[in-house]
């Protein structure tokens, strides 16, 4: 069923990165729980409600994006009537001030402009969540807000979120601004960077956001305009992460080794569509212990394994020990290696250092395509 | 780039020694090894050969096969000029409903088809066989000895080869002999069933086959026979490698558990010649806390809480707490309950084990097949 609303998945701003993982790509292309990309939950919520016109913005390293989400085919979206969009930026230098969204929107305004959808819902390619859009759009256009704005309500903000932003909020949903999460308390209506507004008002405010300030982004010109404009928030309720820290990475992964919070995210109504890999099933060998973990496919496990999230044709031999951690597509960990609460990035082969022992409140990290 | 070879798959009949398997779905629709179907790895060797249009020859009308096959993207026989296609018995307008009468009389009906490629050569493949397979290597094979047409046989152990259709050939890999099931066997090369034709002679001989009524339209008893008769030039092409038919249920059970074995030659992990399936959007394998695991095939989207052993389960297959797998095969969606077991059997797609029941036996002479739902004890 089509939607009135289409598409725009943002990247992330400066004000965010991820230790190691994002020297090497977009944090929408990071891996998750061994088969997805962080990108696959943004695309897989707009197809699931409907919005089959999807621009994609990818301000650096586009090619594991471009090359994940390719014409869109496997999101489920009509090869017709359906388009997916990747929207690049001139300005490639990642650390550049001007190299924020509202420049990439502008960069491709003729292209926004060009849309014949009357709304427009735009979501983070760097959080994870579960949230049908037409519900939401609903929502906006039967409250007649200008903006309507989705968030979650969290208990750890002093230690996580880190980067993100919070909205301020009075007793009827209005939000009066958008401000950075300073982790003064724990409980905060952390801002899930979802928004939706009509066509006309996106395309202003870019333009209004543009001689405000060349470093503005999307949410400080709604916190701006948050007092002229009906600006409401939408309490999420759900499994949520917000992958803009290792360790937020880190604990969004291994949180989901509880099926009940899995579940939540991962129905038979709202399929989580990804790329296949078409590797074969994973093989668990004689000496295999393998307790509380997620595998993906194309796996060779000779090793112990708990609690720990497996990405797909990984290696691990015998008397291999892995607790507490997330390895990465195509890594190798060798014999007798003992690895706890690391994340080992894809392609890297754990061989000659017998141990790496992170600590649980900040994960370890070994490097793509690392040989140690 | 177009490649001047058709391929024609026999998927055949109903597959009735498969039993309940198949009374749904036709015998190359049955799910082997996790995740695939038997026809994946047919239409994927064809994908990795360069073939680009390959017909599906199918007696019994199956809705899931057909629409399994239809969506060619799947083995990326979906760009211009290429496709999978389906072909049934069809009504024509000069002869009757007829169903296929035998595998030659199967490619005979559908000349028509395979006239609008004009293909060079026709590739004839068996639908239910597991094998990977470059069948450019056996045209280029077929080329050079400037054959009529190519027969791909295997090596089979002595004692075993009465039982198979058994090529004697020449030095130089003419075939000058044909014996179906011989009792005195004079070679050991048995016949795949997997065979090359120039068209041009192929459509002339259908042609005259169809009309021959001492024929029972048979490519073994009839066509190649009298292929030898006429003196043409066959050769004998030597296929090394894994390669299984899987006609029974114990026959499908040991090709699912040749896939445990270290040194099994299938090797479906060989990134140069992957075999392509329907892809389906679950999460990787649930490996529960209190779970057991030893020597086990396991795809994305299962769920195990309890033990499995020596075992492979497909998508979407769940292993409840305390249940136990030993040397079995859990099909599509099968479910085996709370402290259920599961020994030497297949269970059939989406069929639960209730809770404390037992089902199968260690050291049974055959696989037990459990193809309905056997209801859980009471707490």
């Amino acid at each position: 069923m089509a939607n009135r609303a289409f598409g725009v998945i943002i990247s992330a701003g400066g004000n965010f990165h991820v230790e190691g993982l994002h020297d090497y790509r977009p944090i929408g292309a990071f891996s998750f729980l061994g088969r997805y990309r962080v990108i696959d939950f943004p695309i897989s919520n707009m197809s699931n409600s409907g919005i089959d016109q999807i621009q994609v913005y990818v301000s650096s390293r586009p090619r594991s994006i471009a090359e994940h989400i390719g014409t869109g085919r496997h999101y489920n979206i009509n090869s017709k009537r359906g388009k997916l969009q990747l929207l690049f930026t001139q300005i490639s230098n990642p650390k550049s001030i001007y190299n924020n969204i509202i420049n990439s929107f502008l960069e491709n305004y003729e292209i926004i402009e060009r849309m014949h959808l009357p709304y427009v819902v735009i979501a983070p390619s760097y959080m994870i969540y579960k949230q049908d859009y037409q519900q939401l759009l609903d929502t906006h256009v039967e409250s007649g807000a200008d903006v309507t704005l989705l968030y979650h309500r969290v208990n750890n903000a002093r230690d996580a979120y880190v980067g993100c932003s919070v909205l301020n909020l009075n007793k009827q949903k209005g939000v009066l601004s958008i401000t950075p999460n300073m982790g003064t308390a724990n409980e905060k209506n952390i801002f899930m960077d979802t928004y939706v507004m009509s066509k006309e008002l996106f395309l202003d405010l870019i333009k209004q956001a543009k001689t405000r300030s060349s470093v503005f982004t999307l949410s400080d010109i709604v916190s701006q305009k948050a007092e002229e404009l009906d600006v409401r928030g939408v309490s999420h309720k759900g499994t949520f992460a917000s992958i803009t820290s290792l360790n937020d990475y880190y604990h969004a992964n291994l949180d989901l080794l509880d099926l009940d919070k899995a579940d939540d995210l991962f129905r038979s109504n709202w399929p989580i569509y990804t790329r296949t890999t078409n590797a074969c099933p994973t093989k668990y060998y004689d000496t295999a212990d393998v307790k509380k973990s997620m595998i993906a496919n194309g796996g060779q496990i000779e090793g112990t394994v708990e609690n720990s999230i497996i990405g797909r044709d990984v290696r691990i031999h015998k008397g291999a020990v892995i607790r507490n951690s997330i390895i990465l597509a195509y890594a190798e960990i060798g014999e007798g290696v003992r690895i706890e609460n690391t994340i080992v990035d894809k392609w890297a082969k754990v061989q000659h250092v017998k141990e790496i022992i992170g600590n649980p409140a900040h994960p370890d990290y070994v490097r793509r395509s690392d040989t140690v | 780039m177009g490649s001047n070879m058709l391929a024609m798959i026999l998927a055949g009949g109903r597959g009735s020694r498969l039993h309940e398997l198949t009374n749904r779905v036709a015998k190359p629709a049955v799910a082997y090894g996790g995740k695939y179907k038997i026809v994946d790895f047919p239409l994927s060797n064809c994908a990795n050969s360069g073939i680009d249009v390959v017909g599906v020859l199918t007696q019994y009308e199956s809705v899931l096969l057909n629409s399994y096959v239809a969506a060619g993207s799947r083995w990326g026989l979906d760009t211009k000029d290429s496709g999978v296609f389906v072909l049934t018995p069809r009504e024509k307008a000069d002869s009757g409903l007829d169903v296929y009468r035998g595998t030659a009389d199967a490619i005979s009906q559908n000349i028509d088809f395979i006239d609008t490629y004009d293909p060079e050569y026709l590739l004839v493949l068996s639908g239910d066989h597991i094998y990977k397979m470059n069948y450019a290597k056996m045209l280029e094979f077929h080329q050079e000895h400037n054959a009529d047409a190519t027969i791909a046989v295997i090596g089979v152990p002595m004692r075993e080869a009465s039982r198979f259709g058994i090529m004697n050939t020449d030095g130089n890999g003419r075939i000058i002999e044909f014996e179906e099931k011989p009792k005195k066997p004079k070679s050991n090369l048995a016949s795949m069933g997997i065979y090359i034709f120039n068209w041009k002679l192929m459509r002339k001989m259908l042609l005259k086959d169809m009309k021959d009524p001492n024929s029972s339209h048979d490519f073994g008893k009839d066509f190649i026979p009298v292929m030898l008769n006429e003196g043409r030039t066959l050769c004998a092409w030597e296929f090394k490698g894994y390669w299984k038919d899987v006609g029974t249920i114990d026959s499908l059970w040991e090709a699912n558990m040749d896939l445990l074995d270290d040194k099994n030659a299938l090797n479906l992990s060989d990134p140069t010649w992957r075999i392509y399936t329907e892809d389906a959007a679950v999460l990787p394998q649930y490996i529960g806390p209190e779970a057991k695991i030893r020597r086990a095939y396991i795809t994305q989207g299962v769920e195990v809480e309890g033990t499995v052993q020596n075992s492979v389960l497909f998508t979407n297959s769940r292993v409840g707490a305390g249940a136990k797998v030993i040397d079995s095969v859990l099909m599509p969606g099968a479910v085996v309950e709370e402290g259920a077991t599961v020994t030497r059997a297949m269970v059939a797609d989406g069929v639960r084990i209730g809770r404390g029941q037992s089902v199968g036996k260690k050291n049974s002479e055959n696989i037990l097949l459990v193809a309905e739902n056997i209801k859980g004890k009471e707490e």
